[in-house]
């Protein structure tokens, strides 16, 4: 492949307006309300009222027998199609799990039935006449009662839905902290969040004869709900097509089907009817799956001279009762420090299971650790007594510092945190504003600055087994205009546009006759869709490269039929040039009725027609930095904040199209601005919901939202097109920067705490010197009444014996399950015992290894190095009886899983 | 989110709906703009058997001087009343608080009258009624009847209007066109009902206050007026008015509660301070000007 | 439950129907009318995406019954392009700049605006700003419809 010179790229870079805004503007958009079938039914949903409790039964003869309803649904109905809910990882859920509730409640919004009639007004009449009764229990709502009360799951040894990092305090480290000059702490909570896409979920399921079933839904990318879809149902003969032309946004909340549209779409199975479920506002705000809901206690150590020694994170979030991927969220504690140069950290990391809603992703899943880091650092700044930019200068990693690697293992080779900020400097006149700040103080009025630096892993593919590589099918058809089928698929993101200027530019021709097609599992490739800020990366590198690929092809035909070498041959305005010979110029047109149509005038050998596609596999990781400022004033009579000025400071690299990265930048701000100062979708202790209209959820309106201002740095990555990702970017590294400058901005008053979100009568306890608002205190709490205390794990017994009798026993082959974070891992593991000593192999899909472990009654041990997906050390601890051995596998910082199997 | 199932009804005149309301026997809903109560129909917190629309109804529309005040029909939209001569003119703190109602979408077709009659304490309607000592014509079956806005308002969303009774009218009497305003509100996003608001308006002759008329919204469960504050004010030359013991004295009339968006202490607090600042500011550009 | 016969002109065009009492005005327009361009965002009256002009004002069609808008005129975001294609000023505006992303917000936030500029007038920036709040948007941060605003306001020389 020859790339193409520089001087002929012509879109790429420039602020191109999108080709989608044409029918979203005109009202012609097609989301999934707007799919209408012949026949088509109608689903509303049956919702538990509390949080927690038993079924003790469900009377549905009244709902069913108004008119208009055709059926209504509860698990005994769904019961026979035997689906498994499976995690965004594509594993079976950690927990017992069906589309409607199976006897017991774990949430208020949990779906117990389903009406299905002609219309929705018709569906919601009778699921009012849906009688349940409930035997209710006191729920466990907040992180604090995940830890003291009773369990979520009856199947379940704990309320830990996942543990990561070590439990047991790390000396050496602790040490550091304890005997180091400064030692900062900051405990830090962030609210639940509701996602809040202005288009709710939704899906229109039909069965197209026996063999294919036709779901469209709103979703993060079709391909992976069609994956989700076939292993969840796993219905051999059953294809699935999944359809998602217009999708009104996302951020995390539409990755997978759950349990609403899986009850939905096997309705459609079961009644033989296109049945059709729209989410309403008050359904998506109480009982869609969220997220956040975080608490972390950050500690680091500095030096003398400000420079960080070592740090350890404890933190928990709360994983409701079904996430979609039981988490304790590594990337947390992997991007934490990855900024900056720190030589020690460690932290200890919990997900919980409660009674509400499951967690799914949310723009930057793990963007506490900038909020936590970057408010830590400010604190640390005022305590150690120098200034929030210079904490930030002697800490940074810079382009000196690399390569270089984190302590958790992140390679670090491109990454410009400390150029982000420096071009920030140059614009945000910080001695200027200090000057401003003190005048304004004398006069009562209290202005801020915040400042936080950060970087941000995107375009992943390959690390996570189901985040892969990106398709681009590309054709240059009879007509001369250019198709592209890709897997990347928008929910806003206007990939229609950059993936045409990517090809465009390629190919030589104008934007306008690059069509790209996406939004259909039926065409293209697999790829996830949107997730982990990779659109831009991997779709963009796609499109490029099979654009290459086919400029290549049109090149040889040209020159074949021009009798020029391929070398003289360019493609620019739609058409073929010779070099020096400009009366030999053809359109793309004449090439390609010849390319497709007269086989016998391309050169000898040559495959007709003009397509090409490529699937593109960035590198591992592709980084990108940024550093914000923004100036607050706080107005000590009412404790609003009010933004005056904000500014990005941003390096992803090359942009494909600056005014998409700053319209994802700016997105991304503006739900910061959200979770710091307005959103909230809190419980209440018996775990309702108290958000449950956008009166009371309250999204940011134009009016909290003040003008960014971009400052861009374009360092290339590695990854084809040089591009970074910049999805997630301003969710992330928003927060702390507008947390901090209202704790600037309030110095005068004492410390704000980092509990969001800061509303105005929080801020008021500061000016006016009263206690922050109290949490209540866990009913489960001691106060309250003793903890619920599970009984002891099983210990296995201390002896020392060899029994040969197991032993013989253990000898051969064994099928193993590992449960992992990421789903299931099947193996097959051979052991050989010999007195104490067992040697073995593991074989895995990956591939298999040799180990060497001990014998100690009927325990065998082993320890295994790894170093997919990172180089971990595995210590695996089995039991074995009779024929089923079980145990658990520590995986370093992955935390730990535990082991099932049976002999082969 | 759709609404249970009801008999629509466009009543023909106030004497029409007057009678279907007596009719339903409190199973009636009256269906004027429709903007707060659209939301609780498809929330299907509301479930009347009957909806009476009214909001068509021409005797129930227009601003007009009517007693030295003005009389606003209940009906008025809320859109058109923010660009009525008349009340820009003799009552200007009204147009004020009105421009604070909701949006501009939802002015489009709520009501002057269905934002009073609703009686959401936090909001701004009922309270500048209350502040400038509105009083409502109501009409039923049995004839019709006046209540004083002080008198109207029991608790949140609960009035003295009775399930057969229809607000026909409200009546504003004359304040000097040149009272001075008072309008604060603090709410978290421009159209959100009041965390704490105060409205008023002072009327002042020969450097003093002869007449005040000030009412809190989000302080309580009803708009609460602000007596002892007006009491103290009254005959105060407007160059020696100690604001902050008046904001005292209005804070001691007020019943804040917590809520999600506020704690009552927040509001108390940050009441005296808004009334203080306002009160000071409205007097000093008095005295400037 | 009360049936009415209604009828409306909707984008110039005459509808006629059978509804239920209860029947939302969106849920008509989208349905009945097929207009799937007013979008149903919230059902609260607090979004503003089903936003459309009745009688030349701009309402949010899911706090009015289909049954009152019998008689009416109503515009929804079909109705505003040229028939040549031709995008309405505030279309042209928003698409000039980046003002939406997903675009499920985009038809109210258009209807609002072309409903404040209708019949010639022309809303300084302020005013057009100050509608928007009636408005949710998740994509943008309100960023290129600030912008489009101001460059409307630029246009008719009312900034």
């Amino acid at each position: 492949m020859s790339a193409p010179p520089i001087s002929a790229q012509r879109f790429i870079g420039q602020r191109v307006p999108r080709k989608e805004d044409g029918r979203l503007l005109t009202g012609r958009g097609s989301f999934v309300d707007d799919i209408i079938l012949p026949g088509m039914l109608h689903a509303a949903f049956v919702r538990s009222p509390i949080a927690r409790g038993t079924i003790r039964s469900i009377d549905t003869d009244v709902a069913r027998a108004q008119p208009g309803v055709h059926a209504v649904l509860t698990q005994a109905d769904l019961a026979p199609f035997g689906v498994t809910m499976l995690s965004f990882f594509l594993g079976p859920v950690e927990v017992a799990m069906t589309p409607l509730a199976d006897g017991r409640v774990a949430y208020v919004g949990h779906p117990v039935a389903l009406v299905i009639a002609d219309d929705r007004y018709l569906a919601e009449d009778a699921a009012s006449l849906v009688v349940v009764d409930y035997a209710e229990e006191a729920a466990v709502v907040t992180l604090d009662d995940a830890r003291l009360g009773p369990r979520v799951h009856p199947d379940t040894d704990d309320n830990v839905a996942a543990l990561m990092g070590e439990e047991e305090a790390d000396a050496a480290l602790e040490a550091l902290l304890a005997g180091a000059p400064h030692l900062v702490s900051q405990s830090i909570r962030h609210q639940r969040i509701a996602q809040s896409p202005m288009e709710t979920r939704g899906v229109v399921a039909s069965l197209q004869g026996e063999s294919e079933l036709l779901v469209h839904i709103t979703c993060a990318g079709p391909q992976l709900v069609a994956r989700w879809l076939t292993l969840a149902l796993d219905r051999p003969g059953l294809s699935v097509r999944v359809v998602a032309k217009d999708v009104g946004g996302s951020f995390g909340l539409k990755n997978h089907p759950w349990m609403e549209e899986v009850s939905a779409i096997l309705a459609a199975m079961l009644l033989r009817r296109p049945v059709k479920w729209i989410e309403d506002r008050i359904e998506n705000l109480t009982a869609a799956n969220q997220a956040r809901e975080q608490e972390m206690t950050l500690r680091a150590a500095f030096d003398t001279n400000g420079r960080l020694i070592a740090s350890h994170a404890d933190y928990a979030l709360n994983n409701g009762a079904y996430p979609m991927g039981a988490d304790a969220n590594i990337a947390v504690h992997m991007f934490l420090w990855a900024a900056y140069n720190i030589p020690a950290y460690s932290f200890v990391s919990r997900g919980w299971y409660s009674n509400t809603p499951g967690l799914a992703a949310y723009r930057g899943p793990w963007a506490i650790e900038t909020l936590a880091r970057e408010t830590l650092l400010d604190r640390a700044a005022r305590q150690i007594g120098i200034d929030p930019v210079e904490i930030r200068r002697r800490n940074l990693c810079t382009a000196a510092d690399q390569p270089s690697v984190t302590p958790l293992g992140i390679p670090r080779e491109d990454i410009t945190p400390a150029q982000c900020l420096e071009k920030l400097l140059e614009v945000v006149d910080v001695p200027a504003f200090r000057a401003e700040q003190a005048a304004a103080r004398a006069q009562g009025r209290y202005l801020g600055l915040g400042l936080a630096a950060y970087i941000e892993p995107t375009g992943a593919a390959g690390s996570i087994a189901v985040m892969t590589g990106e398709l681009a099918q590309l054709r240059i058809e009879p007509t001369g205009r250019v198709v592209a089928v890709m897997s990347v698929h928008s929910q806003g993101h206007g990939t229609q546009t950059t993936m045409a200027q990517c090809i465009a530019d390629q190919l030589g021709v104008p934007i306008e006759d690059v069509t790209i097609f996406d939004g259909d599992s039926s065409r293209g490739g697999f790829g996830p869709g949107a997730g982990g800020s990779r659109q831009g990366v991997i779709g963009g590198g796609a499109a490029i490269r099979a654009g290459r690929l086919l400029a290549d092809k049109v090149k040889a035909v040209a020159a074949h039929l021009l009798n020029a070498s391929p070398e003289a041959i360019s493609l620019s305005d739609g058409m073929v040039h010779v070099a020096g010979a400009p009366e030999m110029r053809r359109t793309l047109r004449e090439i390609a009725e010849i390319a497709y149509g007269e086989p016998g005038r391309l050169p000898p050998g040559m495959e007709t027609g003009l397509e090409a596609q490529y699937r593109y596999d960035p590198p591992p990781m592709t980084f990108t930095s940024a550093a914000h400022a923004c100036i607050v004033e706080v107005d000590a009579d009412t404790g609003f904040v009010g933004i005056r000025r904000w500014v990005s400071s941003e390096d992803c690299g090359v942009m494909i199209n600056p005014a998409v990265v700053e319209g994802q930048i700016a997105g991304g701000l503006a739900q910061a601005i959200g979770s710091v100062l307005l959103e909230d979708a809190a419980r209440d202790a018996q775990g309702n919901p108290t958000a449950a209209t956008f009166k009371d959820y309250a999204l940011p309106t134009i009016f909290d939202v003040p003008d960014f201002e971009y400052v861009h740095a374009d360092t290339p990555s590695q990854a084809e097109g040089g591009f970074r990702g910049v999805g997630e970017g301003g969710c992330i590294i928003g927060p702390p920067t507008l947390v901090n400058a209202i704790a600037d901005a309030l110095a005068p008053f004492g410390e704000v705490p980092v509990d969001l979100p800061l509303t105005p009568a929080k801020l008021m306890t500061v000016i006016e010197g009263q206690p922050w608002p109290e949490r209540p205190v866990s009913r489960f709490h001691p106060d309250h009444r003793a903890p619920e205390v599970d009984a002891p794990a099983p210990v296995a017994p201390a002896v020392a014996a060899v029994a040969p009798a197991i032993a013989v026993g253990i000898d051969g082959a064994w099928k193993l399950v590992l449960a992992t974070p990421m789903g299931p891992q099947p193996m097959v593991a051979h052991f050989q015992v010999a007195g104490d000593r067992v040697t073995g192999r593991l074989e895995a899909d990956q591939g298999s290894q040799e180990f060497t472990g001990t014998l100690s009654g009927d325990q065998v041990r082993w320890e295994m190095k790894v170093t997919k997906p990172m180089a971990i050390t595995l210590k695996y601890e089995l039991t074995f009886a009779g024929s089923s051995v079980s145990g658990k596998c520590k995986m370093g910082l992955f935390g730990t899983a535990k082991v099932r199997g049976e002999r082969a | 989110m759709k609404p249970a199932p009801f008999d629509y009804i466009r009543a023909t005149s106030i004497d029409h709906a007057c009678a279907l309301l007596a009719e339903a026997g409190g199973g009636a809903q009256l269906l004027a703009g429709g903007q707060t109560l659209m939301p609780l129909l498809a929330l299907r917190m509301s479930q009347p058997f009957i909806l009476i629309d009214i909001g068509h109804l021409p005797e129930l529309q227009g601003i007009a001087p009517h007693g030295g005040g003005l009389r606003i029909g209940a009906a008025t939209r809320q859109a058109d009343a923010l660009v009525n001569p008349l009340l820009a003119q003799a009552l200007p703190v009204f147009v004020t608080a009105l421009a604070h109602v909701g949006h501009h979408q939802t002015r489009n077709r709520g009501t002057i009258g269905g934002s009073i009659a609703l009686g959401e304490p936090a909001a701004e309607m009922p309270a500048t009624a209350v502040a400038l000592g509105a009083s409502m014509t109501l009409r039923s079956t049995r004839g019709a009847r006046t209540i004083a806005a002080d008198d109207l308002y029991l608790g949140p969303y609960a009035t003295a209007i009775a399930p057969d009774e229809l607000l026909v009218a409200i009546d504003y009497p004359a304040w000097p066109a040149d009272a001075v305003p008072l309008f604060r509100e603090v709410a978290r996003r421009p159209g959100d009902f009041a965390l704490v608001g105060l409205v008023g308006a002072l009327a002042i002759a020969d450097g003093r206050i002869e007449r005040a008329g000030i009412a809190w919204f989000g302080m309580g469960p009803t708009p609460i007026r602000a007596r002892q504050a007006e009491q103290a004010l009254v005959g105060q030359a407007i160059d020696r008015i100690d604001v902050q013991a008046i904001a005292d004295l209005a804070i001691a009339d007020s019943a804040p509660f917590d809520d999600g968006h506020a704690s009552a202490a927040y509001r108390r607090s940050v009441g005296r301070r808004i009334f203080a600042n306002g009160l000071m500011q409205a007097l000093d550009r008095r005295l400037a000007a | 439950m009360s049936e009415h016969r209604i009828s409306m002109t909707v984008n110039g065009q005459q509808h006629r129907g059978l509804v239920d009492g209860r029947l939302m005005l969106s849920d008509w327009l989208r349905e009945a009318a097929g207009y799937t361009g007013v979008h149903v965002g919230c059902e609260q009256g607090v979004c503003g995406a089903c936003t459309v002009i009745v009688d030349g004002r701009a309402v949010r069609s899911c706090l009015m019954l289909a049954v009152q808008a019998d008689g009416c005129s109503l515009t929804t975001v079909e109705g505003l392009a040229a028939a040549d294609g031709t995008l309405h000023p505030v279309q042209q505006a928003l698409k000039d700049n980046h003002g939406l992303q997903c675009g499920f917000c985009t038809p109210g936030i258009v209807m609002t605006l072309a409903a404040l500029r209708a019949d010639g007038a022309r809303p300084d920036e302020a005013a057009m700003t100050e509608a928007m709040s009636g408005h949710l948007c998740r994509c943008t941060g309100y960023q290129g419809i600030r912008r489009a605003i101001r460059q409307l306001a630029a246009e008719d020389g009312t900034p």
